[in-house]
């Protein structure tokens, strides 16, 4: 079997950021993961990615703009013919960084945002960055740059989605992710702080109708989290399909989350090809395509769409990384994700852990 | 809480003051005097498939009434429109129009100018119409209470500012600057009648403000027209080996065709999208409905970013 064509690839520059986000999707362990690649060894998976097919390299971490090497990274990619996407806190680099990136070819840039206000967002961030990542939003576009935002959400910003957006399009960016947060590293760890009320919820899906028709040239993305969709999430495209992520230390994953689930064999770039580490690799080939899947899986019309669900969620609610993600109603396991989301419904918990070392 | 009749008619009056479309952007220009001869033409071509539609729409109301002198008194509406024998009439007066402004009179006839965003919002009101019981199509036709003085402002207008077109194109104005009234005055006397309940009220209320909101659309959808698409500045091209030629942003990657490729080609800024659409049609003049298929490219481009949006 022929591996299937990769269309973006997900560089992992770095786990260090000077944010502490309560919801970050790094594992838990970042700590551990060793920065094992220079900007040379970038720049050859670069090539061996546009060669499998890649077109976009998202540039990421933690906190990409803590690279020292990061523009000669950029050119790498550039070099490629890849289109590179800058995803960063906003908080590390300046006008002139940005200017050089961009002579370099990075080609647009994603700054999160976590509320819309100094106070809430810095209560996420677990640190003050806000101003700071609005003076950078003004940078994005001095550098002719487009500027798209992504504001994870969760019980304590979901009521101001409204605002969000309309900070996006005060911004000036053309594009808002409003991500639920999804319930891996460190997000996992905060759920009960983090899950909002099913009526939170639709009231926010009520005022996001709304502000598309009010900013109808900005585009938004929002789509419900699994707890409450009774459906899993289509995650990825599917298993090792469109989308390859590298974490720090070179290792070739088919998500960020991947490497947390144990038993695994991924392989890294150092020590082999791009192409191998995508194609060959048994922990991507465990659960490509649909051989893998049990029932109600395997005989379920849905499995074109949701493609199975995700793997990771599944290993980390059941400790069995190929059963029926829990987050399905026709999951046997699917209490887990009711016990969970009425706990938070009962005792919403205020209390979280930042990131930090373990 | 159920309106005097006098309360219902400010209420109306309310209405198109606020919503009519001679607030909209597109119709100050027209009136101040600053569109273009091109963009004067695109508004004559669309809005005669409005025209084409009101006397289908008041066929269907004449059908719904069963009062005999509703019907003697409303028929008349069609025959302003068709004239009772060829060459008369208010569409016959269109094209008089459309000649004065530079255009053919068999590609305005033919509709194959119409932009879809025109011609959806004009099956909407037929189908309102269609869908509604005769009080709320008559309350929807309303908009003839605000048509007399859109018709007066117009005509200054056009005679002071576009003195390129003739005389005999502003025909139509003038005949509706006393249509326009009678009708209005009948549709109203109609509608305060009727409507004495709350409830009746508010659905013509609604209605009225249903229509303002197609007349509004028509006129964003020529707005539209008249602008220049323009490639957006962060698209990259690429030719894939497999999937051929793709334009790449920073989110997706759209598969673009030769033809798609060819009017993106000329989406520079400078264009209109309707001069785009024309321009396709004179190179491929054996694709029947190419216009209007541009039409949706070029929308369809928009939302997915390839063209800048909010152009």
């Amino acid at each position: 079997m022929s591996a299937p064509r990769p269309f973006n690839l997900i560089a992992e520059l770095t786990y260090r950021c000077p944010l502490r986000c309560i919801y970050c999707s790094n594992p838990v362990a970042y700590d551990d993961v060793r920065e094992g690649l220079d900007a040379a060894m970038w720049c050859r998976v670069f090539r061996e990615a546009a060669a499998l097919g890649v077109l976009h390299v998202g540039l990421t971490g933690g906190e990409p703009g803590l690279r020292p090497d990061l523009d000669e990274i950029v050119r790498g990619a550039s070099e490629a013919q890849l289109y590179s996407h800058l995803v960063t806190a906003g908080v590390t680099l300046d006008r002139s960084d940005l200017e050089a990136l961009r002579g370099a070819g990075l080609r647009s840039v994603q700054l999160s945002i976590q509320d819309t206000n100094a106070a809430a967002s810095d209560r996420i961030a677990g640190t003050p960055s806000f101003d700071r990542k609005l003076a950078f939003a003004e940078d994005v576009h001095a550098c002719d740059l487009p500027l798209s935002l992504n504001t994870p959400l969760h019980r304590h910003n979901l009521d101001r989605v409204g605002e969000i957006i309309e900070l996006a399009s005060n911004l000036r960016a053309h594009r808002i992710e409003l991500a639920n947060t999804q319930y891996h590293g460190w997000a996992l760890r905060n759920r009960t702080a983090l899950l909002p009320s099913r009526e939170q919820l639709e009231r926010a899906a009520r005022e996001v109708a709304e502000a598309r028709i009010t900013f109808p040239d900005l585009e938004i993305l929002f789509v419900l989290p699994d707890y409450y969709s009774d459906r899993p999430k289509p995650c990825m495209g599917g298993w090792a399909q469109k989308n390859i992520v590298i974490s720090p230390n070179g290792r070739v994953l088919p998500c960020h989350a991947a490497a947390e689930i144990e038993g695994l064999e991924f392989w890294s770039v150092p020590e082999r090809s791009l192409e191998e580490c995508w194609g060959k690799a048994p922990g991507m080939n465990v659960f490509r395509g649909e051989a893998w899947m049990p029932e109600p899986c395997k005989s379920c019309p849905e499995r074109v769409r949701d493609f199975g669900g995700c793997r990771c969620q599944a290993f980390e609610l059941t400790g069995d990384a190929g059963a029926t993600d829990p987050a399905c109603e026709l999951s046997p396991r699917h209490e887990t994700i009711l016990a969970a989301r009425a706990r938070a419904e009962a005792v919403p918990a205020d209390d979280f852990v930042y990131r930090g070392p373990q | 809480m159920t309106r005097s009749p006098d309360e219902l008619e400010a209420r109306l009056r309310e209405v198109g003051e606020n919503r009519y479309h001679h607030r909209h952007p597109f119709n100050l220009r027209m009136h101040e005097g600053t569109l273009s001869r091109e963009e004067v033409q695109t508004w004559v071509r669309n809005r005669y498939y409005y025209q084409t539609r009101i006397p289908i729409k008041d066929s269907l109301i004449v059908s719904k009434a069963p009062d005999p002198s509703f019907r003697r008194e409303w028929v008349e509406r069609i025959h302003d429109h068709d004239g009772r024998r060829p060459g008369e009439g208010g569409l016959e007066l269109w094209l008089a129009l459309a000649d004065a402004v530079g255009l053919s009179r068999g590609q305005v006839e033919d509709l194959s100018g119409v932009l879809p965003g025109v011609r959806s919002a004009c099956d909407d009101y037929v189908e309102f119409v269609d869908s509604h019981d005769l009080l709320s199509s008559v309350a929807a036709s309303l908009t003839e209470m605000f048509a007399g003085d859109i018709m007066k402002v117009r005509i200054a207008a056009f005679e002071k500012h576009y003195a390129w077109v003739t005389a005999e194109g502003l025909r139509y104005f003038r005949t509706r600057t006393v249509q326009a009234p009678k009708d209005a005055e009948q549709g109203l006397a109609f509608v305060l009648r009727e409507a004495t309940s709350e409830e009746d009220q508010e659905r013509c209320v609604a209605a009225l403000e249903r229509k303002c909101e197609i007349l509004w659309n028509l006129l964003d959808a020529v707005e539209r027209g008249c602008t220049a698409p323009h490639l957006s500045p962060h698209a990259m091209w690429r030719d894939d080996p497999a999937e051929g030629t793709l334009l790449v942003l920073p989110e997706r990657a759209v598969k673009i065709n030769a033809t798609g490729r060819e009017i993106l080609e000329t989406c520079d800024g400078e264009r209109s999208a309707v001069a785009i659409a024309s321009s396709m049609r004179e190179r491929h003049p054996d694709v029947a409905g190419i216009e209007s298929d541009v039409h949706e490219y070029l929308s369809e481009m928009r939302t997915l970013g390839v063209l800048q949006r909010g152009a």
